[in-house]
């Protein structure tokens, strides 16, 4: 939810060139993924991984997705082609 | 000067009874679940060009990761 501005002032802080870092600002996107918190006016954390087809193939809440282990795993099997295994009940 | 006193202590005292049943703000889950379709979006990007979800579609995964506090190392 921050601005293209302070965005673009991150990225060149640490270095990201490998991929876009996009602006919410009016917070449209946040709300639309279910991320947004509104008591506390603030969005949580969440990773999302989206295939070819446009379908949620994983789904990572809250302190989970400051860990991007099975995301980039779950990655690796869309790009072998493979059947990423159902979410445990 | 009493009276004054014991409005002022009972005015603190209800205050400190509102707030502690305030409900704390609840983090709220996802709506979406795996397999469905993601709602497609616009948005900017840091060179101020628009990019949109579903210009992707039948070139490339995507990761989507709402990274919030970012400057605070948390």
């Amino acid at each position: 939810m921050d601005s293209r501005f302070s965005n673009k002032a991150y990225a060149e802080k640490i270095g990201i060139t490998s991929f876009q870092l996009l602006s919410d600002w009016g917070r449209t996107v946040t709300k639309q993924y279910g991320l947004f918190n509104e008591a506390g006016g603030y969005g949580n954390r969440g990773t999302f991984v989206v295939d070819k087809e446009g379908k949620i193939q994983q789904i990572v809440l809250d302190n989970m997705a400051i860990d991007p282990t099975s995301t980039l795993e779950t990655c690796s099997l869309l790009e072998k082609k493979l059947v990423v295994a159902p979410p445990k009940p | 000067m009493k009276r004054i006193s014991f409005a002022a202590l009972l005015l603190a005292l209800s205050c400190i009874i509102a707030a502690a049943q305030t409900p704390a703000p609840v983090a709220p889950t996802a709506k979406l679940k795996v397999g469905d379709m993601a709602p497609d979006f616009t948005l900017t990007d840091t060179a101020g060009q628009k990019v949109k979800l579903s210009d992707f579609r039948g070139k490339n995964n995507v990761v989507l990761a709402f990274y919030v506090f970012a400057f605070t190392g948390g």
